[in-house]
């Protein structure tokens, strides 16, 4: 793929303006609140676009884009089950408990409503997965460059690193998040002309419908088994496993994207945070999977749409979108496609440092190391420990090209990591009785779950180093299942222990518990400003789009 | 300043400025071929007007806050 003077200048437009959202910012930044929580001043359309931006990072933008050739419209799932009801979840019944406790973080919940060791556990592994998957998002950047653009992989990982660093220092996590909004827009409007082009080209409909396998057209159909769909899964891990454990486990608990709801300025616009940026989200599949779609179309109607093979001779489904932006962009449009990868990567890579400073600054420095700093010291330690996750992301990006599995082992360690979270968390708003005992052992033993259900077994070729008791058709049913696994794990040690163990006293817990807690009645009478309301018209819009692709 | 530091403002500048961009370049790119220029044009136009309405929202947004101030 060649750029032209004009590609270029567009990406350099995107530099300076980021880096100049940093520069404008800098004078807002006098606390370590400012820098690490905005102060809870972020208006809602930002924290609602920045919510599902921060999510929208290159795995999401590249990733269902392969998937979508990969498995067709059968992606969606990630969307209409995967991600909508846990966001209503959140803003629903969750947001109260976060918001509503004054935590600054995911895991402070955790001290509030557990205690110091169940805080830590999670905060440690928390800053761990954040920050490498910063690096790894700066390797798959570097290496999408090189391969697609002809750029120095260095080159690539130093500018890229260089400017996110700029804005992060300067404007902290306020940066961070208008940078997202700015990246979404981006993203939509540099990926919607491929889209449009690419359904024309492909006949529309019709087009679609007569040149992609039939399977790959229907979201439900073949769901009786997995070898009857081209996922691999079958109803009931899809549901539990993806619709249940990973969706909520993520969308739920995780800091990365529950901070941007957490920074809303009052308790109202933090409910509807996630479930306003449900909206965009069930509509994405249009720009991210969509054009996996498409491409399977025109590979059977033209030449030159084949996707190369990688170094184990399989079929690189992540080259789908830099493919499609090469062969259907000219010039100029093709400089904006370009630019929204990049916003893709920067903006998962800024999301994951500024979550990552969060967790350390207030988490593991301020918990453990000085209590009582002033807010200007903990400002500083949140700058320095800015600059200190890029260079860690770096790093990690420059260990990832040496050792290409490491990314795999990265993401699946951390998949081990999360899948358990959401027992814990759920048991402990939902379930007064839970105790800082059960949830801790909880918290480890569905990890230790998980972990042993990946030696167990097998799926594509991967797992099954402790022994082999099964096969899974594919690898995504592996994943669905060993979520499963790992929350009912979870959930019954929690449980077993929590009655074994003396729970805290009721008055400690108000605020942090359902039953304990004072319910808010919903003053809005209007549906768009009722978050139970806007859930409900999410959920049904998701539910149409089911019924139609069924 | 405050024009500088709301979202909108910064959002409409940089659409308007890739829109114009695209739809310059759609004047005098040397490849002629009629489904570039169209793309590049099409795009500018509607980068332009997105432009537009982002700062149309900052200026309505203004004038409600002018209000209850």
């Amino acid at each position: 793929m060649k750029l032209h003077l004009i590609d270029y200048l567009i990406i350099a437009l995107y530099f300076l303006f980021v880096v100049g959202i940093g520069f404008l910012l800098k004078r807002k930044i006098k606390t370590g609140n400012d820098f690490l929580m905005s102060n809870r001043s972020i208006p809602l359309w930002i924290t609602s676009l920045a919510f599902i931006s921060a999510n929208l990072g290159a795995q999401e933008v590249l990733g269902m884009a392969a998937n979508g050739a990969k498995y067709g419209i059968y992606t969606a799932h990630f969307y209409w089950i995967g991600a909508a009801i846990a966001m209503v979840f959140l803003g629903v019944y969750m947001m109260p408990f976060y918001y509503g406790s004054k935590a600054r973080s995911v895991p402070e919940y955790l001290k509030l409503r557990f205690d110091e060791k169940t805080r830590t556990f999670n905060a440690l592994t928390f800053a761990v997965m954040t920050v490498f998957s910063s690096g790894i998002s700066l390797y798959a950047l570097a290496m999408l460059m090189q391969t697609v653009l002809g750029w120095n992989f260095d080159v690539s990982i130093w500018l890229a690193a260089g400017i996110v660093l700029v804005y992060t220092y300067l404007g902290g996590l306020t940066s961070a998040v208008y940078n997202e909004v700015l990246q979404f827009f981006l993203i939509v409007l540099g990926i919607a002309p491929l889209v449009y082009i690419g359904f024309h080209l492909a006949g529309g409909i019709s087009g679609i419908s007569n040149n992609v396998a039939h399977a790959k057209l229907h979201i439900w159909k073949g769901m009786d088994s997995p070898e009857h769909n081209p996922m691999g899964v079958d109803a009931f891990s899809l549901i539990f496993g993806l619709g249940f454990v990973q969706s909520f486990g993520y969308w739920c608990t995780d800091f990365l994207v529950v901070q941007r709801a957490m920074i809303s300025k009052n308790l109202n616009s933090a409910r509807l945070t996630p479930i306003i940026a449900g909206f965009p989200k069930i509509i994405m599949p249009v720009i991210v999977i969509l054009p996996g779609i498409i491409l399977l179309a025109l590979q059977k109607q033209f030449s030159g749409f084949d996707l190369p093979v990688n170094a184990n001779g399989a079929t690189d489904y992540n080259m789908t979108l830099p493919l499609l932006l090469s062969k259907l962009y000219p010039s100029g449009i093709l400089g904006v496609g370009i630019t929204a990868l990049i916003a893709s990567f920067m903006s998962g890579m800024a999301g994951n440092v500024t979550a990552f400073n969060t967790v350390w600054t207030f988490d593991i420095y301020q918990s453990h190391i000085n209590k009582r700093a002033s807010e200007k010291h903990y400002l500083t330690v949140g700058k320095i420990t800015t600059v200190v996750g890029v260079l860690i992301s770096i790093m990690t990006a420059y260990v990832a090209k040496g050792f290409n599995s490491i990314m795999d082992l990265l993401q699946l360690v951390f998949s081990f990591v999360n899948a358990p979270l959401f027992a814990t968390f759920f048991l402990g708003m939902f379930w007064k009785r839970t105790t800082s005992n059960g949830a801790f052992w909880g918290l480890l033993s569905g990890t230790a779950a998980a972990t042993l259900t990946h030696g167990l077994t097998v799926a594509e070729g991967k797992g099954g180093w402790l022994g082999h008791v099964h096969t899974f058709y594919s690898g995504v049913s592996q994943a669905f299942n060993i979520a499963g696994i790992a929350f009912i794990a979870c959930f019954l040690v929690t449980v077993i222990v929590s009655l074994m163990t003396k729970p805290k006293k009721d008055e400690e817990l108000t605020g942090l518990v359902y039953a304990l807690t004072p319910k808010q009645h919903d003053r809005a009478k209007v549906c768009y400003k009722n978050p139970l309301w806007l859930g409900m018209i999410v959920l049904l819009i998701a539910l149409v789009f089911n019924i139609i692709l069924y | 300043m405050n024009k500088l530091l709301d979202l909108r403002f910064v959002i409409g500048l940089f659409f308007l400025v890739v829109g114009v961009l695209l739809l310059g370049y759609s004047f005098v790119s040397e490849n002629k071929a009629r489904n570039v220029t169209e793309v590049n044009r099409w795009c500018g136009i509607v980068f332009i007007l997105f432009g537009v309405f982002m700062n149309i929202l900052r200026k309505s947004a203004d004038k409600v806050n002018d209000k209850l101030s």
